[in-house]
């Protein structure tokens, strides 16, 4: 591990994704020279209008896509694949329709390498512990369809943790939740990620959302992504204070890093809903 | 709420028996009206032939006959569907080789290979098993394959971000994926391999001069061409359809049991 010390957590490095339509044989550049450096303990947001290539960068990461060139590495190694390392929370929870709250947040201590070492006993604790975590004590035997919104998405993120990930990778993780739900659980996942821990003992998270209020109030940096192709525009660093949970919003700084965001891919917010460029005059009047 | 529900159920199920009870009526009151001595079947003559038979056992050996020949070819049938249907499910490779001959033999109906079957099998229950499970084969997978392509695929990324193996995805997301599908493909195979194995006892019955093969089809085999017993017959038909209605109410109740997250 100290040899790794200099070496970033996750290091995407030239990263680009084309795809090649099967008919036509047309290329489509979905991602472009992804550079990025994230350190341990750290909370990155990636924003971005549909179609950057946000979520090609989280299944590049989480190595069920592989980049067309490029490297991703991890502690200064090459990601040979998918791996229980770096979990992964679907934006449609992905939970197993036939199994309870419980084999759910189980399913990867069973039957995948996250609980090879461990003991019968051991994982059913550690099921129990993440389950408590969320909240969800009660709702052990209860299938997905039984559930909220709000609770499947607990259970995708016991499930996530239950596994024991280093970097957290969450794709538009609360995007289908209302808005009360979301506030909490935004909440909830600050304090799970370890906000009020030394950093040291945070996980590494990176976290996409079309939401740059959820963007700011999460991320210690926010990665502005652009489309056709997807690339870095720019790295926000957000240097409000910790722990932000509840306080954050009432922050000035809050409204304008907020804004200074949204200056950054308003244009082409606007050009993927309308098709054409926003009148400038109109756009001002508009945010007032 | 719920009385409702039950009445509705009440009336459902006179309705359901309503048309039954009167068609058994009128043939009654028909059956009435033959001279003493005709073979005409009638529901009192059925009835009393009935519990002849349950008497001597027969029936209820005969029945049994059939019904172990059907769940052993079922057996055989449905689980090389289930097996040949993952794995084209799960490659393509398998499916694009195995898909020509598979769509060649499904048209050919399980009574056409019977006189291939009765040369090389024999008149008895080898030949019925081979029927039963050529019948529940094709039923089985082809609900198999479909039931597999439909598992949504972010279900199998996830197993595979949590460290799975790929032959652990085909037994614990795949296979359950699969499962309403699969079940589906096993009731109708049933359904279909109990015709079929009556179908194929009345015919080696035939075969055989109808002695020794055995099953509920061979015993109506002899009723029509050494007794020439009508109301024996109806019974059989009778006992056919019972059977094939317990046998497909099981499944429902299997079902319910097997796939609880559907209801």
């Amino acid at each position: 591990m100290s040899d790794n010390a200099k070496s970033p957590k996750l290091r995407l490095a030239g990263v680009t994704k084309s795809f090649v339509a099967p008919r036509t044989g047309q290329q489509t550049l979905a991602v472009a020279e992804m550079n990025l450096d994230i350190e341990t303990g750290e909370f990155i947001c990636i924003v971005g209008p549909s179609g950057c290539g946000k979520s090609t960068v989280l299944n590049m990461i989480a190595g069920l896509d592989v980049p067309t060139n490029g490297v991703i590495e991890k502690d200064g190694q090459a990601i040979p694949g998918p791996g229980a390392d770096r979990g992964v929370m679907f934006q449609d929870y992905a939970l197993m329709p036939w199994q309870t709250v419980e084999g759910n947040v189980g399913f990867g201590l069973r039957h995948g390498t996250p609980g090879q070492d461990l003991t019968k006993a051991e994982r059913t604790q550690r099921i129990a512990h993440f389950i408590d975590m969320v909240g969800l004590r009660g709702s052990e035997h209860k299938y997905p369809h039984q559930l909220s919104g709000g609770m499947r998405q607990r259970v995708a993120l016991a499930r996530l943790l239950a596994n024991g990930p280093d970097i957290l990778l969450l794709d538009e993780p609360l995007g289908a939740l209302d808005a009360q739900t979301r506030l909490i659980l935004q909440a909830e996942l600050l304090r799970i990620w370890g906000e009020t821990s030394p950093v040291t003992q945070r996980k590494t998270a990176i976290f996409i959302t079309h939401d740059i209020e959820e963007a700011v109030l999460l991320a210690d940096r926010v990665v502005v992504m652009s489309t056709h192709p997807g690339r870095v525009r720019e790295v926000v660093t957000i240097d409000l204070p910790r722990p932000r949970a509840g306080t954050a919003r009432t922050n000035p700084r809050f409204g304008e890093l907020v804004e200074q965001i949204w200056s950054l891919i308003r244009d082409e917010a606007y050009r993927a809903i309308g098709g054409d460029e926003p009148v400038p005059a109109l756009t001002e009047k508009a945010t007032v | 709420m719920r009385n409702r529900m039950f009445d509705s159920r009440r009336s459902v199920l006179i309705r359901n028996i309503t048309l039954p009870v009167l068609l058994i009526v009128v043939w009654q009151i028909w059956a009435s009206t033959l001279p003493p001595g005709s073979p005409a079947p009638a529901p009192l003559k059925v009835l009393q032939t009935l519990a002849d038979l349950l008497s001597t056992g027969s029936l209820v050996s005969a029945t049994l006959q059939s019904l172990g020949r059907v769940l052993l070819g079922f057996a055989v049938g449905s689980g090389l569907g289930i097996a040949m249907g993952l794995a084209m499910g799960a490659s393509p490779a398998v499916r694009e080789n195995l898909d020509p001959i598979i769509e060649s033999f499904r048209p050919i109906a399980p009574m056409a290979i019977l006189p291939i079957a009765i040369l090389w099998l024999g008149t008895g229950t080898p030949t019925a098993l081979a029927i039963v499970a050529y019948a529940s084969f094709f039923p089985v997978l082809i609900n198999t394959v479909h039931g597999v392509s439909r598992v949504e695929r972010k279900l199998i990324l996830a197993a595979r971000t949590m460290g799975v193996s790929r032959w652990t995805i085909l037994t614990r997301v795949v296979l359950p994926g699969a499962m309403p599908s699969i079940l589906l493909g096993t009731r109708l195979a049933m359904g279909v391999a109990w015709t079929a194995i009556i179908a194929a006892e009345l015919a080696v019955g035939a075969k055989s001069g109808g002695g020794g093969s055995g099953g509920i089809g061979q015993m109506m085999f002899v009723f029509y061409a050494y007794n020439i017993d009508l109301n024996a017959i109806v019974v059989c038909m009778a006992v056919v359809g019972v059977v094939a209605l317990l046998i497909d109410q099981m499944f429902r109740l299997f079902e319910k049991r097997l796939i609880p997250w559907r209801h």
